[in-house]
């Protein structure tokens, strides 16, 4: 029975995987191929204009070379990007694209034989005509594997996934036994990628062995971490990887239904995901049957509604059950008593990502990389003051400062690194001293951080820890679901105190009394959001106290941030009086020249925009922000 | 029936397994201060934090509300970080609650009165700031008043009301500090749904529901 | 956020129970269905009004607070109806370390109104969102679903000046075509 099981799903899977070979073959075959990143990201740069003009550049010229669009890379601080794969050349990624720039490089490079260097960021193989992504620094500590499809394949054509192997593990799959699916994950070691880092293969054994014949697996895609973008790329990047996961996840649980509960803020990771599943489906990949096996499965996708609190699995769970999204007390845990009240198994997008690479390769491969208690790799939004925004994947253990310094390229315009704040409005702000920490689960454990799902801002010196720290408190105080008392009155008594601290108001026994009250709150509110609200107060505390200080005792903030305690002066000896450029750009009409032709902000107009700061030619240099702003000289 | 016997303060107690702590608690006179606990409703909501107890050989303090009994367990309902907990909720809830005892109906019969007596806690928060939100009192109802300054968002309304109407007329919106026992679209209580039992008055901890001048019936079918 | 204190004609009214109907029927009078409801009925009058509340709580034979109670929960939904053009600044991190709170400033002022306003004349709707995902191009504003990168103070005027730039060759077109 077991063997016939196996040889129908393997060979139905068979003739899917030649016929998507061959077409991927065909796609390559003895042509050019432009890639355009069109992820959110690549959009907000201007992609779809650079697609247009590629598009209509290859058609004006009658040309035969597919266009298609690819998901993000990872390098989104050079968005547009543009992958360019030519016969006799390695592949090519440009960066920071636009349409004429298209139009050169179908004209110069398509056409002729020069690939425009002044654009490339790297070739994607080591050659000899161009710098390669390997020979830089990053590379050294860079290892995709999650990340490893995306911008590489059109996310809306199923064969491309497949014919890099995609499904392979779902085959291999249904000819195995779904105990042994569990105890494979187990054996993994892999651990929940959305932030508390929980073993997934003891999640599925618990579900898989909870009583009931209904179960459900749940994606987790309500990435609401201010700061994060992981899962979002991945969804618009590399869908079916998430999508073969769940399947997978649902054989092992003996689940018949899963949800990708998503955030209504990320259109297109919905509209990526809507065509993804359709043409799984269409594959018998999904449905009834699957492969010709016994196994029937099927995928629902559910729209969050926006409310940050639903990334609690018990929240997203009422959520989709058609209520308001209040955590409930736990136990009992999802895996006995969760979504419509059957065992439940809500994973995070990267963790399900995971699993059919894990079955493909086996748990050795896996284990191969990264720490004993951590393996695999970890994926993180680099963003803040860091040169190289974007996505990162690097083994867990790599240390902090060769992701921020070595990955990253380190702080932009020869600024000093003041902090890394990790794992969101959960997670805690780092500073100089933990860099060289290895980054595992636990190690951020022990310094007061979180891995949580993966984003990573990195702070410079004109970053305020007060400031951080008061905006991660309105961030958790405006998505509290306001269901239990401390986390509905002790963040909005928190923030209170916070406000104040940004304004110079308050005593110094406010801090004190404040982190008293943080601790409280960790350890009396109901659910992880209220428990973890106030690791951003403590860290920050603990790292950074002399800046806490600094805006009580002195009315001064240091990192010249918080808007009531600086003030905007133009330095008479440094203006010119010939130059207008501030005055022109004032969005209030608060600056005018005096007799002498030298500019002066009238103090009681200023919104502290900072838009003069920026005009000011650097030739001049003339504006600085002081604080307190009874710095300013008086007239 | 079969039994578990557990400790609570020195006391030896015996109660059927998958009791909850508190019930148990309380049906042996012992006081856990509580607001959101409701005796019929199967799953706990566990939304007050007020009832945290410790448990032996466990770290931290607990909700009784939540913990089934087990057999040997020894709770103290006194414990330092229990209590510190437990007077740190309470005092936030005083902070957002509009205090005024002297006129208020439920003077001398307030949930909220005996909690500060068994904290021995003041019933005005020193170290916290307070921050009320000034809603606008609700008298539409011939029968009582809904004045959701008062209210500590325990649900024992909610919960009575749709045991009474199937389509009950109180629940919780919005969210956050926000967060609030309310009416469809905020609507007055006295409009057409409400069948005037008063039963959530009946429940209601604090003064947030109070009967009218001579509307609080006289006899128990009143 | 309040219930819609808009006067409705009979008529609207009528269109509304109408409008919710058609897509009430689409969909089993389970609970469940409730947020999926709540989002296609939006999607079709670009908010939720009294009269849809109540039928779907109708529909679904649930009391007609828990359809508040849920609408009033989630940021996505709203009482009120949406101005011609939507304008969201992301509040995420980077944003806010940015000066995204500088340019949600330089929206408030420009155009009159808090977050989860809309203008007099119903053109523009003020909104914070937590985070768009877009964290390299920070500050974002999402212009009308677009998400637009690096929107300082200046920029604000910028995109607002294409809007009225957009208005006035509309009006023109229309009056060429008179």
């Amino acid at each position: 029975m077991k063997v016939i099981k196996q040889t129908t799903a393997a060979a139905a899977f068979h003739e899917i995987k030649e016929r998507a070979e061959s077409h991927w073959r065909e796609l390559w075959h003895d042509k050019p191929v432009i890639m355009v990143g069109t992820a959110t990201c690549g959009r907000a740069a201007g992609a779809p204009d650079v697609l247009q003009a590629f598009r209509d550049e290859v058609k004006k010229r009658k040309l035969d070379c597919p266009v298609i669009e690819v998901g993000c890379m990872g390098h989104c601080y050079a968005e547009p990007i543009v992958i360019i794969s030519k016969p006799g050349y390695p592949p090519i990624c440009y960066g920071y694209v636009n349409p004429v720039i298209a139009e050169r490089l179908v004209k110069e490079f398509i056409l002729g034989d020069n690939p425009c260097p002044e654009f490339v960021i790297g070739a994607l193989e080591a050659n000899d005509l161009l710098p390669s992504f390997d020979d830089f620094p990053r590379a050294q500590h860079e290892q995709k594997i999650i990340l490893k499809n995306c911008g590489h394949i059109d996310p809306t054509e199923i064969e491309h996934y497949i014919a890099g192997g995609g499904y392979n593990a779902l085959a291999k799959t249904l000819g195995t036994k779904p105990e042994d699916i569990v105890e494979e994950v187990k054996r993994s070691g892999l651990r929940g990628r959305g932030g508390a880092g929980f073993p997934v293969g003891r999640k599925w054994q618990y579900c898989r062995e909870a009583p009931g014949r209904t179960k459900y697996i749940i994606c987790n895609a309500d990435e609401g971490d201010p700061g994060a973008f992981m899962d979002r790329s991945i969804l618009e990047s590399d869908p079916h990887s998430v999508i073969e996961g769940m399947i997978i996840a649902g054989y092992a649980i003996g689940a018949r239904y899963g949800y990708i509960y998503i955030r209504a803020e990320y259109p297109l990771a919905v509209e990526r995901i809507q065509i993804a599943l359709k043409q799984a489906k269409k594959l018998n990949l999904l449905g009834n049957h699957i492969l010709g096996s016994s196994f029937n499965f099927d995928i629902i996708l559910f729209h969050g509604s926006g409310a940050f609190v639903c990334g609690e699995a018990t929240a997203l769970a009422a959520s989709i059950e058609g209520k308001p999204g209040t955590p409930r007390p736990k136990p009992p845990r999802m895996t006995a008593a969760g979504l419509f009240g059957k065992p439940t198994v809500v994973n995070n997008v990267k963790t399900l990502a995971f699993i059919p690479l894990i079955i493909r390769n086996g748990t050795e491969w896996f284990t191969g990389t990264g720490t004993k208690n951590s393996p695999g790799t970890a994926v993180f939004a680099l963003a803040g003051k860091i040169v190289n925004t974007g996505l990162v994947e690097v083994p867990m253990g790599t240390t902090l400062r060769q992701i921020i310094f070595e990955v990253g390229s380190g702080i932009p315009k020869g600024k000093k690194f003041k902090a890394v704040q990790i794992g969101g409005p959960s997670g805690g702000c780092l500073p100089e001293s933990a860099l060289d920490l290895p980054v595992d689960f636990d190690s951020l454990q022990e310094v007061g951080a979180i891995m949580g799902s993966g984003g990573m801002v990195v702070l410079d010196e004109d970053d305020c820890m007060v400031e951080i720290a008061r905006y991660f408190l309105e961030f958790t105080q405006r998505e509290s679901c306001g269901k239990c008392t401390f986390c509905r009155l002790g963040t909005k008594q928190m923030l209170e105190v916070l406000n104040d601290f940004t304004m110079g108001k308050g005593a110094m026994e406010d801090i004190d009394s404040l982190e008293r009250l943080a601790g409280e709150v960790k350890a009396g509110s109901l659910c992880g959001l209220g428990q973890t609200a106030p690791n951003p107060i403590l860290t920050t505390l603990r790292y950074f106290r002399d800046e806490y200080e600094a805006h009580i005792e002195l009315g001064k903030c240091p990192a010249l941030m918080c808007q009531h305690l600086i003030a905007y002066y133009i330095l008479p000896d440094k203006c010119e009086r010939s130059c207008d450029a501030c005055v022109g750009s004032c969005t209030v009409e608060a600056i005018s020249p005096n007799k002498k032709r030298i500019k002066v902000i009238d103090q009681t107009q200023c919104v502290k925009c900072g838009t003069c700061l920026a005009a000011c030619p650097p030739q001049y240099n003339a504006i600085v922000k002081l604080s307190p702003p009874s710095e300013v000289p008086a007239k | 029936m079969k039994t578990v016997s557990l400790t609570i303060d020195g006391k030896k107690i015996t109660a059927r397994p998958g009791e909850k702590l508190l019930r148990v608690a309380l049906e042996n006179s012992i006081y856990i201060p509580n607001l959101c606990a409701i005796r019929d409703k199967p799953e706990p909501s566990a939304s007050c934090r007020l009832c945290f107890v410790e448990i032996e050989g466990g770290e931290e303090p607990v909700t009784a509300c939540t913990i089934d009994v087990t057999e040997g367990m020894v709770v103290n309902t006194r414990g330092e970080k229990a209590l510190a907990l437990v007077r740190a909720g309470f005092e936030l809830l005083m902070a957002s609650h509009a205090l005024d005892c002297a006129h208020c109906p439920a003077n001398g019969n307030c949930e909220l009165q005996k909690i500060a007596r068994h904290l021995k806690a003041s019933l005005k928060t020193k170290r916290l700031r307070l921050l009320l939100r000034e809603l606008p009192i609700d008298d539409s109802n011939p029968l009582f008043t809904y004045d959701p300054n008062k209210c500590v968002l325990c649900g024992r309304c909610v919960w009575v009301c749709r045991q009474n109407i199937k389509s009950g007329v109180f629940g919780f919106a919005h969210r956050g500090f926000e967060r609030v026992m309310t009416t469809f679209a905020d609507e007055p209580i006295g409009a057409d749904r409400c069948l005037d039992c008063s039963q959530c008055v009946e429940v209601c901890p604090t003064g947030a529901l109070s009967f009218k001048e001579g509307k609080r019936p006289s006899t128990e079918d009143g | 956020m309040t219930a819609s204190k808009q006067e409705t004609t009979t008529e609207e009214r009528e269109q509304i129970k109408q409008e919710t109907g058609q897509i009430l029927n689409g969909f089993s009078r389970k609970r469940p269905g409730l947020i999926p409801i709540l989002q296609k009925v939006q999607g079709k009058l670009g908010y939720l009004p009294r009269e849809a509340m109540t039928a779907i709580a109708e529909y679904l034979d649930i009391p007609a607070i828990d359809v508040y109670g849920v609408v009033t929960f989630y940021n996505q939904f709203r009482l009120n109806p949406p101005g011609r053009h939507s304008i969201k600044v992301c509040l995420g991190t980077v944003c806010h370390m940015k000066g995204g709170y500088i340019t949600l400033d330089a929206w408030k002022r420009r155009l009159g109104i808090s977050p989860r306003e809309t203008t007099d004349d119903r053109e523009f709707d003020l909104d914070t969102v937590a985070c768009v995902g877009c964290c390299t191009m920070a500050p974002v504003t999402v212009v009308d679903d677009k998400p637009e990168g690096v929107v300082e103070p200046t920029r604000v005027d910028g995109i607002l000046l294409a809007f009225g730039y957009e208005r006035e060759t509309k009006d023109k077109e229309k009056s060429e075509s008179d």
